[in-house]
């Protein structure tokens, strides 16, 4: 027993730490540490110990050095099979294949159609988990060469999710751009078997529902519809959501009468509402031209349908914005 | 739309049915089906979003490339018959080539795949257009071409039309795309008889256009487009909801409405040609339709779901739509079987 509990705790996993630079004051960072009990934490000397963790297998409470958990130790060789990663691939594909089959039988999502038609409310984008995370996508202007920086990681006693980084206005020296800063969290399209792209329908909702909670910033939720052709990848749907600041959660409602529709990033004469029955993806986008660091903090999104909102379209085309419609 | 600019892109579609209704010369049929698609466009993007544009694209993509193809198979049919006129195509490559274009411009399987993104991004009105009169010539020029053409492919065709059209709109909400996959599954009873009875297709045709034509008139009189919103019509017109009712057992086939007579005679015909297998995978396959269309009966018709506000009857104000094809096209649906017997007449 005792030989069990000594290799055991000779099997642990080191942790790394990023440590601040001193040209870039991350303010946001540490604060986003503070709000957060993230798994990164500031590697111990030897001499000095933590007792904010303690292994499995230690049952005399013996301190040890605090590891990251996402990075193996050298003792434990990661298995790389290319055979057996294409053979799961394939497996993977058939299985969401044949759930894929068995949940078109069942009925609209592989939920009765009963329980589809009586819903009125629905959490779509939840974090409770790393998983949860890997259904988005973060970007900033560093793409195009600009300087901003974002993240995303697990919250506190992981119930949400916190974007955070830093947002930097300055152009990129290329002799093209004039203008940069922006980052944004866009979710991933959802996929089915082989990769097929699939889509929301939130056709019987009316309101989207976001509990956020940030730093005093505006930020833009975009909304994206299918993206079968080329053209209608630079085409969103958007709407302001002010966030407050302060230690408080925010329940933002918005409904989809009020988005706008933009193409190529310019807001258009032309207004059409929002269609529900095929939303690709959703994304929040800061771009508030004030640099430095931000965070914004998700619960959960979701949609529900407001009996009381009866709007169906907040603007109106008319001849003299587009003459085009009115020919 | 102006009236005007309305008035000459709807007599376009018609001159160009007309003309590939009347036509006996190969080049006069395409450019009636050229005519056709292009005057079609603006009618499809009549509400000009975005969605009715990728709707009108993505039709006009898919009505051309079956142009090309129905182009080469005249050419090929010119080559080794030496005419244009449209009588028995002695080459089977012509024949075939033009078979798959006629098909995709149908929507039968396995060329059906535009048929729900299309009807879904586009008007109630358009879709009616699209659904119905869309297919009056194609199916023309298919009942004049079908002593030539390859019954094996056919056969083929109708059973995947029959069962895509079953599958596909099971678990589907939105009423266009539901009655898409209805068109499909209809392509494919009248592509199974038009080697063996054309006739029979033509009857088909008509009694499908009637239904359809009906259905989508209720759906625009409601301005429903969703399940949900179709579930809340006891709420507002009782009287549309139970003849959704009898048009939704009408479209599913069932005895003693007008639907079920294609059905009947599409199985008897093809009994007595020796067919087993095929009627019966047809007519079990029309039970997945059948099954949708209950589905959409019953939240609309034999249930109360709960709707915005807490009446049991909203006051019924006279409506102002005029749907004056309406009555007809409900009595046309529901009571012509026993006018069955006349179809003697036929042979």
């Amino acid at each position: 027993m005792a030989w069990v509990h000594r290799f055991l705790n000779g099997a642990y996993i080191f942790r790394h730490y990023p440590k601040p630079s001193a040209s870039c004051p991350f303010l946001g960072t540490r604060f986003a540490y503070y709000c957060s009990s993230s798994l990164q934490k500031p590697e111990v000397a030897p001499g000095k110990t933590s007792c904010q963790r303690n292994s499995e297998g230690d049952l005399q409470g013996h301190h040890q050095k605090e590891v990251v958990l996402d990075i193996t130790s050298p003792e434990e060789k990661p298995e790389v099979s290319f055979d057996k990663a294409i053979k799961d691939e394939i497996k993977d594909h058939f299985r969401r294949l044949k759930d894929d089959i068995v949940n078109h039988w069942i009925g609209p999502e592989g939920r009765p159609l009963h329980e589809v038609l009586l819903e009125q409310a629905k959490v779509v984008w939840q974090f409770r988990g790393k998983e949860d995370l890997d259904k988005w996508v973060v970007t900033s202007d560093k793409t195009i060469g600009g300087r901003s920086e974002v993240f995303l990681k697990m919250g506190k006693n992981n119930q949400s999710a916190l974007l955070y980084g830093t947002l930097s206005s300055e152009a990129p020296k290329d002799g093209e751009s004039g203008r940069s800063g922006y980052c944004a969290m866009i979710s991933r399209i959802p996929r089915g078997p082989f990769e097929r792209k699939r889509s929301y329908d939130w056709s019987q909702f009316n309101t989207l529902y976001l509990r956020v909670r940030g730093d005093g910033r505006p930020w833009m939720v975009n909304i994206r519809g299918d993206t079968d052709l080329i053209q209608r990848k630079n085409q969103m749907y958007s709407y302001f959501m002010f966030t407050r600041g302060g230690p408080y959660w925010q329940e933002v409602k918005i409904p989809f009468s009020k988005f706008f529709f933009s193409n190529q990033g310019r807001i258009r004469d032309a207004q059409y509402p929002l269609l529900l029955d095929k939303i690709s993806s959703v994304g929040f986008t800061l771009a508030d031209k004030v640099d430095g660091p931000f965070f914004l903090e998700i619960d959960f999104i979701g949609v529900f349908t407001d009996p009381a909102h009866t709007e169906e379209f907040a603007y109106e085309n008319s001849p003299e914005l587009n003459p085009r419609l009115f020919k | 739309m102006k009236p005007p600019i309305l008035i000459i892109v709807t007599s376009t579609i018609v001159l160009g049915t007309m003309i590939v209704l009347f036509s006996s010369h190969w080049l006069m049929i395409w450019i009636g089906f050229e005519m056709n698609m292009l005057a079609i466009i603006p009618i499809l993007m009549k509400k000009f979003n975005p969605r009715a544009m990728e709707a009108s694209t993505k039709y006009f993509l898919t009505q051309a490339t079956a142009s090309m193809l129905l182009m080469l198979g005249i050419i090929i049919n010119l080559l080794y018959s030496g005419h244009w006129t449209i009588s028995m195509i002695p080459n089977p490559v012509a024949s075939t080539v033009i078979t798959i274009a006629l098909a995709m411009k149908l929507g039968l399987s396995p060329f059906h795949f535009w048929v729900p993104e299309v009807t879904q991004g586009v008007s109630l009105s358009s879709g009616m257009i699209l659904l119905t009169w869309q297919k009056i010539a194609p199916l023309s020029v298919l009942y004049q071409i079908s002593p030539s053409i390859n019954p094996n492919l056919l056969v083929t065709m109708a059973a995947t039309s029959v069962l895509v059209g079953g599958w596909g709109g099971l678990n589907q909400t939105q009423l266009r795309k539901i009655l898409a996959y209805s068109s499909i599954a209809h392509m494919g009873w009248m592509a199974a008889i038009m080697v063996y009875n054309p006739t029979l297709m033509i009857l088909n045709l008509a009694i499908y256009i009637m239904m359809t034509l009906g259905t989508f008139m209720l759906f625009m009189y409601n301005l429903s487009t969703t399940t949900l919103s179709l579930s809340h019509t006891w709420n507002k017109s009782p009287l549309i909801a139970s003849l959704i009712l009898a048009l939704m057992l009408s479209l599913g086939g069932l005895p003693p409405l007008s639907g079920f007579i294609p059905k009947w005679m599409i199985i008897q015909e093809l009994t007595k040609n020796d067919m087993i297998v095929m009627p019966t995978f047809m007519a079990i396959t029309a039970l997945l339709n059948l099954y949708f269309y209950m589905r959409l009966m019953y939240a609309t018709a034999l249930t109360m779901f709960p709707s915005a506000n807490n009446m049991k009857m909203k006051w019924q104000f006279e409506s102002t739509k005029k749907m004056i094809l309406l009555p007809p096209l409900i009595v046309a649906s529901t009571m012509l079987l026993p006018l069955t017997p006349m179809l003697s007449i036929m042979d």
